[in-house]
């Protein structure tokens, strides 16, 4: 049996269904992100992990023990928070002290552990400053320390880096990751970053709507999404409505606006509606004529790594993304070919709204 | 050109200002040095009132009689016992509102701010209804036969204190309101996160991050319940004078203006002491914590 074991989670608050009938295994040592878009139900299913929202349905399982109705403070988790929610009135020493305290453990091995989170967190120089002396990535570090002190067997980290600045928070990704290695603790992220719960995590569950919508890792979740939704969720994505038109040799045919779009993906009938996805960067731009199809450049934006061109075709609109290893010869408002291999087309069931 | 320009710019912060500091100088400044030279004078009836000699006559009067001592302490001890009190129910009473979910979070807040719009007075005189000898309180209790004689409410510490806390206690509730409005929700969580009871994370967390707004709200209680007039005046009546209704009666009992002036001068500076100080131990002791 798994490490956490979210067995049919349900949570209403009155007609609402925050939660909708959640399943999810997690293994110990693994990292997995719950990312969904705000209102998504993934903070509400952290909080009914950490026992502050009382599940309307469901079970939850750690380590082989049900702590369903185990009150917070005696689930051993490790939580940071958003805000930090650092004890301002403490110094950071006694910040990460509190849970040690409050488990009676002796002064001695306290100071002990307190001084090797703290190094393992790079912040042995201020023990004796208080919070508010601390930047906000100082702040999210002592943070993390005082969840991790206790040597919790989870960690749930409640989008512990949407409050700091894009560099910062890219180097916190990858230090948390590595502290998370190294300690081997189970950890669950909540994120609406989907940047972010890819770079850190070993799965990621996307939630829409209450109900997960897809959990598999990074790679696949984002190369073979399950729906419209995942794909236009993790990264940008391309997505056309059409009808399948014939099915031959391995190769679907869709009709999108009398186009005829080619998948490597048999999946659906003839005759079913589904949603055709190519993401933007699978897209290159060739000579007029030698494409699959033609447009206009609307826009073009250059953001250091790669291009972003805005293409206007007959389907609709169309997001490409170029790396930029070359002279961009493209103007705005000039006609190009568009191009792609087969493979890269995914077929999706329609999204109904 | 440019230079005039400038010197205009100069003083213009001081032209903007002007209204307030002479409304300051007219209504506080002056009034409070006119009384403090009104009590180096002395007052003698024979001689026709106000003597404008300096002499240190009214204060040796006051820091030497123990009339004066009693009343002085009296007014100490009755601020402490407001402030502690005012401490003890206006703190839970902020918490519990800060805990409310809106509608009633406001309509309590109305219900507890509600009082300030009406009169001290007119509060006072309502408490006299409420607990004099043949008031409300007692008739009831009477009347249900838990007590055979009226409790003596009226004239006594107790009812003055009575009064005073829920008179003050606005004053109160608002000062940790504010600190709690502060306070990071999630710490609460965190609190229990790491292990703590409820009861602990009142005791360990929230206490101690509101305590700023607990000291402050403290000051203005005692100041406000030393230099009270109005409820010690009304409930208190003579039997209870305390440091403002000694100086009113000096000033139009006696027409001892000097000896009145004398009074309210020491109070003034008692005041001062006491709440400097205490600022300066809270300033001390939240240093680095609350900058």
């Amino acid at each position: 049996m798994s490490f956490l074991h979210l067995d049919g989670l349900v949570k209403k608050f009155g007609d609402f269904v925050a939660v909708e009938n959640m399943d999810l295994e997690v293994e110990k040592g693994e990292f997995v992100s719950l990312l969904g878009p705000s209102g998504c139900g993934k903070t509400t299913t952290l909080q009914m992990i950490a026992g502050f929202v009382t599940p309307t349905q469901g079970r939850i399982h750690i380590n082989g023990h049900d702590i369903t109705d185990v009150k917070p403070s005696k689930r051993n988790l490790g939580i940071v928070f958003q805000s930090y929610a650092l004890f301002q009135h403490m110094t950071v020493f006694d910040n990460v002290a509190f849970g040690l305290e409050m488990r009676n453990i002796d002064k001695a091995e306290r100071e002990e552990r307190v001084r090797e989170t703290l190094s393992l967190v790079h912040l042995g120089e201020f023990a004796h400053r208080f919070p508010r002396e601390l930047s906000g990535g100082q702040q999210q570090r002592v943070a993390l320390a005082r969840a991790l002190v206790i040597q919790p067997e989870v960690l749930l980290l409640d989008e512990p880096l949407s409050a700091l600045d894009a560099k910062i928070r890219e180097d916190m990704q990858i230090e948390l990751r590595a502290i998370q290695k190294t300690l081997g603790t189970t950890t669950i992220l909540v994120t609406h970053d989907q940047s972010e719960a890819m770079a850190m995590s070993d799965r990621i569950a996307v939630m829409n709507q209450g109900k997960l919508a897809q959990v598999d890792r990074p790679y696949i979740a984002y190369e073979h999404p399950g729906d419209s939704f995942v794909t236009k969720f993790l990264g940008k994505s391309n997505v056309f409505n059409g009808a399948v038109k014939e099915v031959s040799d391995g190769i679907s045919m869709v009709d999108i606006d009398g186009l005829e779009f080619l998948s490597r993906c048999e999946k659906f009938p003839p005759g079913a509606q589904v949603d055709v996805s190519i993401r933007p960067e699978k897209v290159r731009l060739v000579e007029v004529d030698k494409g699959r199809l033609e447009g206009t450049i609307k826009a073009r934006i250059f953001v250091g790594t790669h291009w972003v061109f805005q293409i206007v075709t007959r389907i609709g609109e169309m997001v490409v993304v170029s790396q930029n290893t070359g002279h961009q010869d493209v103007e705005e408002g000039s006609k190009t070919g568009l191009d792609w291999s087969l493979e890269e087309v995914r077929m999706l069931p329609r999204e109904t709204d | 050109m440019a230079h005039e320009t400038q010197s205009s710019l100069k003083i213009r912060p001081y032209l903007l200002s002007a209204p307030a500091l002479v409304l300051y100088v007219g209504m506080f400044l002056i009034p409070l040095i006119m009384t403090l030279m009104l009590s180096f004078y002395s007052y003698d009836m024979t001689k026709g009132g106000i003597i404008e000699e300096f002499s240190l006559g009214n204060y040796t009067e006051v820091i030497t009689d123990s009339y004066f001592h009693g009343i002085f302490l009296r007014t100490l001890s009755m601020s402490v016992l407001v402030t502690v009190f005012c401490v003890l129910l206006g703190t839970p009473e902020a918490y519990i509102l800060h805990r409310m979910s809106s509608p009633w979070k406001s309509i309590c807040m109305l219900a507890i701010l509600g009082p300030l719009l009406v009169s001290v007075v007119v509060r006072t005189l309502g408490w006299a209804i409420l607990i004099g000898s043949k008031g409300v309180i007692n008739q009831t209790l009477m009347s249900i036969g838990l007590i055979d004689e009226p409790i003596k409410l009226m004239f006594t510490t107790t009812g003055v204190v009575i009064a005073l806390v829920h008179v003050l206690i606005p004053f109160m509730v608002l000062s940790v309101w504010a600190s709690l409005q502060k306070l990071d929700l999630q710490v609460e969580s965190a609190g229990q996160s790491l292990g703590a009871s409820p009861f602990t994370v009142l005791r360990r967390i929230v206490i101690p991050e509101i305590m700023p707004g607990i000291l402050s709200g403290s000051v203005i209680v005692f100041a406000l319940t030393a230099s009270a007039f109005a409820t010690p005046s009304i409930l208190g009546g003579r039997r209870l004078k305390v440091v403002a209704t000694t100086a009113y009666d000096e000033y139009l009992g006696s027409l001892n203006w000097p000896l009145g002036a004398a009074i309210a001068v020491l109070l003034l500076i008692a005041n001062i002491i006491i709440i400097m100080s205490y600022n300066k131990f809270i300033e001390r002791k939240y240093a680095q914590a609350f900058k």
